[in-house]
């Protein structure tokens, strides 16, 4: 087993460098995250998860992953890089305008430590260890240095357990914390319980009290044993000095449901959601565990997890989407059913036919929003940061008496598109075609664009743009996105701004998350960014969402947006796949 | 070594059952009585058995002797923990140490108590991080004080020794009294200054968007700065604005100066730089400013916002000057060197060494040189090059301008 991990990293590299998409979402190397940040035993594991993957392996999987990343209609072409259709927030879009940017192509490659010790592969002797003991050559301890190689590479238990023998041996009999901790994590990934159990006696029998690592391994390893009730006891001794991670919580609920004890499960899950957000894997748990039961309140409280998703702006993963679906198929006399789908431009779900709920604000939330943003991204506290008082007098008259706009244009970022191209000509092409659709335009821009003499701002150009469309010119060393922001909500919900800005750090400035999600769903349907590749084409804009990605339902139907496993999504990007259930009447 | 082990592997099979009965009575009476329901299995596991290898190696021995002896006492605290928050923190940063942890090893009541107000997980280990690195940096200074007093030691008695040997007259001209002439000599430059010196502006209106961290750092980077200005050939007379008595600044200042603050030679007021001098000689320097300072000039008043800014607030400064309306300078930073990585933030210490040289030499490459190494990778040759072509063409004209007799006497000086 042990040479098999070697070739496994030796060939790591490759895989690395053939394959960008190398990240999975984390719900998927569930143990070796969470087992990484008790100990820092590093991240390999993530390696591991992967090492079956031989040459040809990799190959399948880089064409499953092109597969999953070129979208689902057959017409794309493998070579056309960006698909016209995903738009500004579709998931894995800002990895693909990233693989673009032929700067980044290098990935710098981890370190890759070679051993100077081969790991052992089956126990030794007391003369066996010593002598490899005379042939470690590092600065650290011994002892330490071999057993978190151990716990990296995960060695086998008996391994592990004649080194201790080996140093109890020589020490009296006793053997140091930090080596039993270690020894604990390999019973726990090995799944050796009755040395779990061993390990816990000691432990008990020796220190008063434990620290949150071990106790979070002795929960991890109790759960799956009859024993499981002493988890609960370990995490209220966490819970003494400080709140458990929802690690933690995942591990002691999962006993719980093992044992059939959902109340136990939903009083924890009750106390996890009051401080922290649930991972996926509790929830999805949950779902598992509902197949079997045949109870309203416990499907209630299944459908509670999913508004509670819906609320949070959370998306479930693909497995958990599976056990969604399978779980909702189970529920006995309602006839669900299930299927993954994708949503068209339309807001059409393509699985039953159903429009989704609009991407529009409601008339509160949208006063709400419009509120928050002149209070926290243009006032902020000082109007003096962003802006001058003076400045925003002139622009709050100035937005009073025009009429409402349709498009509010960020003079700078259109200008700035082409980097070869003339600012001015760029930006009055754009001005000219939208003035031409008789749609009524604002430009934001700065006053430099005006005065400037460089020869890349042409007074004619100007004058013509400020004939064809209203404009408003703030200061230099104004910030002229919030302006842009507050004229488009000002206009009403029909006018939409064109920059490529993703607006990251205005989203930033607002107070909760809360608002910070009501700015992005208002975000995700009044942006346009420009997609051309030509200076003078004619102009095409990215296709704005009609329909908001959020789990959703109308009693007898759910459409529930998840996560694939082989896309990586941003956070400021939404999932483009569908679970649509439907309720057979 | 490894003869001592075949020699004691014998016994250990020998003493494993001797201790096994004699101690796992004990074992039982204290555990069981806490954990009614769980069921102790055997010490060994049977399932283990089949897999280890034929040659039976002695691995389960060590595991009765570790739950049979005595309980490590891990910290003083009585064992009432299970009502007592404080000394369960203890034990569980004893418990971390155990485990390698970066934690101190001695921590106070006080430091304790911080760390239990300390909000979330990571802001503890951040303190206690902090904590660690503390105790580990006065600990080597401690190690290092030792060696050198013990070297000291050695050298006096050697000194002895020498001096007892040849016992000669010696003429000086001084006392030993340097450091204090110095000190005394600072002073005269500082009066000096007080009356003539080009005034340099702390704004310390900052106080409100610090934490108390920031703050102090920010205090020790202003007595650094001091420290550096009153070294200086011609320091400037050091003005404290909007220093409110009292404030955190106020006290922090006092706690560090001590006695020494009320005989500093600056000007420390309650009062705001636009109020003491007139507004078109002021220039607020903030690195968020859009003009580039090109020349020092000394009829100018600079102001330096006394802000370590961890948060990475920006636009503050520039808010501020904003406000009041003032002309606002950067340094040069872009134009003379290669900048590589961190923010065109510079310290107090090293805006007043930046200040001080380009007051006294009006070199932008000279004064640059407290730009921090790791910040840029070079000056720019370009630059360099530019200045040099404009010395030139500046040299020609003067020279052209000369009067052919008072060139010849410029060279001949020159020559002599």
């Amino acid at each position: 087993m042990m040479t098999f991990c070697f070739t496994g990293i030796r060939s790591f590299p490759k895989l690395w460098k053939s394959n960008p998409y190398f990240g999975l979402s984390p719900g998927h190397s569930y143990t070796s995250v969470f087992l990484k940040d008790c100990f820092g035993i590093r991240n390999q594991q993530k390696w591991f998860s992967l090492k079956t993957a031989s040459p040809q392996n990799t190959k399948a999987m880089n064409l499953l992953i092109m597969r999953a990343r070129s979208g689902r209609k057959g017409e794309e072409g493998r070579n056309k890089q960006v698909p016209s259709e995903s738009h500004l927030f579709a998931a894995g879009a800002a990895k693909k305008r990233s693989q673009m940017n032929p700067q980044s192509k290098d990935h710098p490659l981890p370190p890759v430590r070679n051993n100077i010790i081969q790991l052992p592969t089956k126990p030794l002797n007391s003369e066996e260890w010593d002598k490899l003991k005379e042939d470690f050559k590092g600065k650290a301890n011994f002892e330490n240095w071999i057993i978190s190689q151990m716990a990296h590479y995960n060695s086998s238990v008996d391994v592990a357990k004649s080194l201790l023998a080996w140093v109890a041996a020589k020490n009296n009999g006793i053997v140091g914390y930090n080596l039993l901790v270690k020894y604990l994590y390999l019973c726990v990934f090995h799944k050796q319980t009755s040395e779990v159990f061993d390990v816990y006696e000691i432990m008990k029998a020796r220190y008063k009290s434990l620290e949150s690592g071990a106790n979070t391994l002795l929960i991890r390893g109790l759960i799956h044993s009859d024993r499981w009730k002493e988890a609960l006891l370990l995490l209220e001794d966490i819970k003494k000095v400080m709140t458990p991670s929802k690690k933690n919580y995942n591990d002691c609920i999962q006993g719980a449901l093992l044992h059939q004890d959902v109340n136990i499960a939903w009083n924890l899950y009750q106390e996890l959601l009051s401080h922290d957000i649930p991972m996926m894997e509790t929830l999805k748990a949950f779902f598992d565990f509902g197949k079997d039961i045949k109870d309203d309140q416990y499907s209630n409280k299944l459908l509670d997890i999913l508004l509670y998703l819906r609320n949070s702006q959370l998306y479930p993963g693909e497995s958990f989407a599976h056990s969604i679906k399978t779980w909702f198929e189970s529920v006995p006399e309602e006839q669900w059913k299930g299927k993954f789908t994708t949503i068209q431009k339309s807001g059409q779900c393509l699985g039953c036919g159903k429009n989704l709920e609009s991407i529009h604000l409601s008339p509160e939330e949208y006063e709400f929003l419009k509120g928050k943003v002149m209070r926290d991204v243009i006032d902020g506290g000082d109007q003096y940061r962003k802006t001058t008082p003076q400045e925003l007098k002139r622009f709050q008259n100035f937005v009073k008496y025009c009429p409402p706009f349709d498009i509010v244009i960020d003079g700078l970022n259109v200008a700035k598109m082409f980097p070869k191209a003339r600012e001015s000509q760029v930006l009055l092409h754009v001005v000219s075609q939208l003035a031409k659709q008789n749609l009524r335009v604002l430009v934001l821009g700065r006053k430099h664009m005006l005065t400037s003499r460089r020869a890349r701002w042409r007074k004619d150009e100007m004058e013509e743009v400020q004939k064809q469309a209203s404009c408003f010119f703030a200061d230099n060393i104004s910030e002229d996105d919030p302006f842009l922001l507050y004229a488009t909500l000002h206009s009403g919900n029909h006018c939409k701004f064109i920059t490529k800005d993703l607006m990251r750090d205005h989203k930033a400035c607002l107070a909760d998350a809360k608002t910070q999600r009501l700015f992005f769903k208002w975000q995700q349907g009044h942006q346009l960014a420009i997609i051309n590749k030509l200076p003078g084409s004619k102009l095409t804009f990215q296709h704005i969402l009609s329909y908001d990605t959020v789990v959703q339902t109308t009693g007898d139907s759910w459409h529930i947006p998840y996560d694939e496993d082989l896309v990586e999504r941003y956070s400021y990007e939404v999932p483009t796949k569908w679970l649509c259930l439907q309720r057979k009447t | 070594m490894s003869v001592s082990i075949t020699f004691v592997r014998p016994f250990t099979r020998v003493l494993v059952p001797f201790t096994l009965h004699r101690k796992r009575r004990v074992l039982y009476s204290t555990i069981l009585p806490r954990y009614m329901s769980s069921k102790i299995p055997a010490v060994s596991c049977p399932n283990k058995e089949s897999t280890s290898p034929p040659k039976q190696l002695e691995l389960d021995g060590w595991k009765v002797t570790m739950k049979s002896s005595v309980q490590e006492s891990v910290s003083t605290v009585s064992s009432t923990k299970d009502e007592d928050p404080v000394a369960a923190t203890r034990e569980l940063i004893e418990m971390w140490r155990l485990l390698g942890r970066e934690v101190p090893e001695h921590i106070s009541e006080e430091e304790l108590k911080t760390i239990m107000e300390c909000a979330s997980k990571s802001s503890k280990k951040k303190y206690l991080k902090y904590l660690y690195v503390k105790e580990k940096m006065k600990k080597a200074k401690q190690i290092k004080k030792e060696i050198k007093a013990a070297a000291k030691e050695k050298a006096k008695t050697d000194q002895l020794l020498e001096t007892t040997k040849e016992d000669k007259q010696q003429d000086f001209l001084f006392l030993r009294l340097w450091d204090r002439n110095m000190d005394i000599a600072m002073g005269w430059k500082g009066a000096q200054a007080m009356q003539f010196g080009q005034p340099l502006v702390f704004d310390m209106a900052y106080d409100n968007y610090m934490k108390p961290k920031e703050l102090q750092n920010t205090v020790s980077q202003l007595l650094e700065s001091e420290g550096w200005n009153r070294r200086d050939v011609d320091p400037f007379h050091i003005y404290f604005c909007n220093l409110k008595i009292d404030g955190p600044f106020y006290t922090e200042l006092i706690k560090r100066y001590g006695e020494k603050w009320n005989k500093l030679l600056l000007t420390a007021t309650e009062e705001s730089h636009v109020d003491l001098f007139p507004k078109d000689s002021i220039i607020y320097l903030t690195a968020d400013s859009p003009n580039v300072m090109s020349t020092f000039k000394h009829d100018k008043i600079y102001i330096v916002g006394s802000f370590v800014d961890k948060n990475q607030q920006p636009g503050i400064s520039l808010a501020k000057a904003k406000r009041l309306n003032l002309a606002t300078e950067c340094l040069p930073l872009d134009k003379y060197l290669q900048w590589d990585t961190g923010t065109k933030n510079l310290t107090l210490d090293q805006m007043m060494r930046i200040l001080l040289c380009v007051k006294n030499t009006g070199s932008w490459e000279e004064a640059l040189r407290f730009v921090p190494k790791r910040k840029h990778t070079g000056y720019l040759e370009i630059s360099r090059y530019s200045q040099e072509l404009l010395n030139r063409v500046k040299k020609s004209k003067t020279f052209n301008s000369f009067p052919k007799g008072s060139l010849n006497i410029r060279t001949q000086k020159k020559v002599t």
